[in-house]
């Protein structure tokens, strides 16, 4: 099967559009759940704002 | 022990945008009733369909796209005003758009639903919608909608979060007299948020580079909504035009929101000092820009269409200007053009009242050019409309379904502003120190885009 033919069975064939769908919702997922825990986690560093205790 | 070493940047307007957090009124749950009244209304009507099938609609053949399609592409475009105000203003640096972010991202984040359940309701065997995951070909641009909106709805749904997550917090350690499940929610949500300076700054990075990603993202899912008309090759949708100008009626329509958003909030909640009224000042330039952008979006499509002259696409044209559907299409660009940029140009100034007119008639007059861009292509088919001449009237059920919808955002809409600050505090905050502190983290987020707007800056001599 040639790169052409396989190209053209990715957009025509019933099943990978779906799949593109789930991967790239995951993939946003698991970004932004590594992102908002990276956010946190800065709090846990020494921080000069102590001083307004 | 946490709580005692929480920074929260102070804030002058603090007492009185908390203020709505600490208890629900009876105005609120009488209007929340309401609402639900209508909503009640709307899944009687959907269910009924349901059972009784799509035939108690006003579709039929050939027309299969009606006021179901006009919602799903209205509440899309609605859904822009939150990306547009607060990523792209945020990536032009323009700091007037701080006090209204939030009220505009809520609008993003409580319209988007609607706008994907339209889709839902207008299938008459939803029960199949996920074969377009199990069976799904993505060379149709269906399968690019779902993807693209999918897509927009969970990522709004994160920046909005993450931008307010300080103020979960603040609220966290404020409201104290408030029920105990308040104070859980707030304690949850708020994920040990605790102030330090390096976490404003990762804050501050996250937003700005998902500011940008937002902003593709924006041009992205209106053009791949408009693209599901545009890549059949009916009169009337077949236009390369199509997406900018649905991108640009959306955020023509999503500013317009706001506006009314804002006024509403200002008035009820009595927020005239963190909401001022240069806001709506600078609303208003925008407003004119963009109704002069989609009028030229408009004339363009038009004129093209007009001296190309083709039989099939001047059959839907002269519907829309002199026949079935002219009333409506000159009744749109009465609301959406004229009596708007008249409004904005000669009384907008310095009037909240007028604004809010200008906003509302160009909400109804977009609503308006959906359907009109929608149901007369329909009516008047490629191939068949010699044959056919279709014909469309919404039954009850439509409308009421419509109404529910609209019902539903409002409602969300309206409980959100009770429980969360609708006006960003954190950003907002007078506090010089903690200003700079975050000015810097955001100077060192991108180094190369910070030299680039340096060496822009001193050029024009700012």
């Amino acid at each position: 099967m040639s790169i052409g033919e396989l190209i053209v069975d990715f957009f025509t064939s019933p099943g990978p559009g779906g799949v593109v769908v789930i991967i790239v919702i995951v993939l946003a997922a698991v970004i932004y759940t590594r992102l908002t825990r990276w956010i946190i986690q800065g709090g846990e560093e020494k921080t000069r704002y102590r001083k307004y205790r | 022990m946490r709580r005692e070493r929480v920074f929260h940047p102070p804030n002058e307007n603090e007492a009185v945008v908390m203020a709505p957090l600490r208890g629900v009124t009876v105005n609120d749950r009488t209007l929340w009733i309401i609402l639900l009244g209508f909503i009640g209304l709307g899944i009687y009507a959907w269910v009924y369909q349901f059972v009784n099938g799509l035939g108690v609609t006003g579709m039929n053949r050939p027309v299969y796209w009606g006021v179901y399609l006009t919602n799903f592409v209205f509440f899309i475009g609605l859904a822009h005003s939150g990306t547009f105000i607060s990523a792209i203003l945020r990536l032009a640096d323009a700091e007037w758009r701080k006090p209204l972010t939030r009220a505009a991202e809520a609008i993003t984040l409580f319209s988007l639903p609607f706008g994907a359940v339209s889709i839902i309701i207008d299938m008459g065997r939803p029960e199949r919608l996920l074969n377009m995951l199990i069976y799904g070909r993505f060379q149709s641009p269906l399968l690019w909608d779902l993807t693209a909106v999918s897509l927009y709805l969970f990522s709004s749904v994160v920046f909005f979060y993450l931008s307010l997550l300080p103020d979960i917090a603040l609220c966290r350690d404020r409201l104290t007299d408030v029920p105990n499940w308040q104070r859980k929610m707030y304690r949850i949500l708020a994920l040990g948020w605790e102030g330090s300076s390096e976490q404003y700054h990762r804050l501050e990075r996250v937003l700005d580079g998902m500011a940008i990603f937002m902003s593709l993202l924006v041009v992205t899912v209106h053009t791949v909504v408009s693209w599901v008309f545009g890549m059949t090759i009916q009169p009337g949708w077949h236009t390369t035009i199509i997406g900018p100008f649905f991108l640009l009626g959306a955020i023509f329509s999503g500013t317009s929101a706001v506006v009314i958003v804002l006024a509403i909030l200002r008035r009820i909640y009595n927020l005239k000092d963190a909401l001022p009224i240069s806001l709506f000042n600078s609303l208003r330039k925008l407003l004119i820009v963009f109704a002069l952008g989609w009028i030229y979006m408009m004339i363009a499509e038009y004129l093209s269409v007009f001296y190309g002259n083709i039989p099939e696409e001047m059959e839907v044209f002269w519907q829309k200007f002199t026949g079935e559907f002219a009333s409506i299409f000159w009744l749109m660009t009465l609301l959406v053009f004229v009596i708007p940029l008249l409004i904005f140009i000669f009384r907008g100034k310095d009037s909240i009242g007028w604004m809010v007119t200008a906003a509302v008639l160009v909400n109804i007059g977009m609503w308006l050019e959906r359907y009109v861009v929608i149901i007369p292509t329909e009516t008047r088919p490629r191939l068949l409309y010699e044959l056919v001449q279709g014909s469309y009237t919404p039954t009850w059920i439509e409308w009421a379904i419509t109404i529910s919808l609209f019902a539903g955002m409002i409602l969300l809409y309206a409980v959100f502003t009770r429980f969360f600050p609708i006006v960003p505090l954190w950003e907002t905050a007078e506090s010089l120190e903690a200003k700079s502190e975050m000015d810097k983290a955001r100077q060192r987020l991108f180094k190369f885009g910070a030299k680039f707007g340096s060496g822009f800056k001193s050029k024009s001599g700012d």
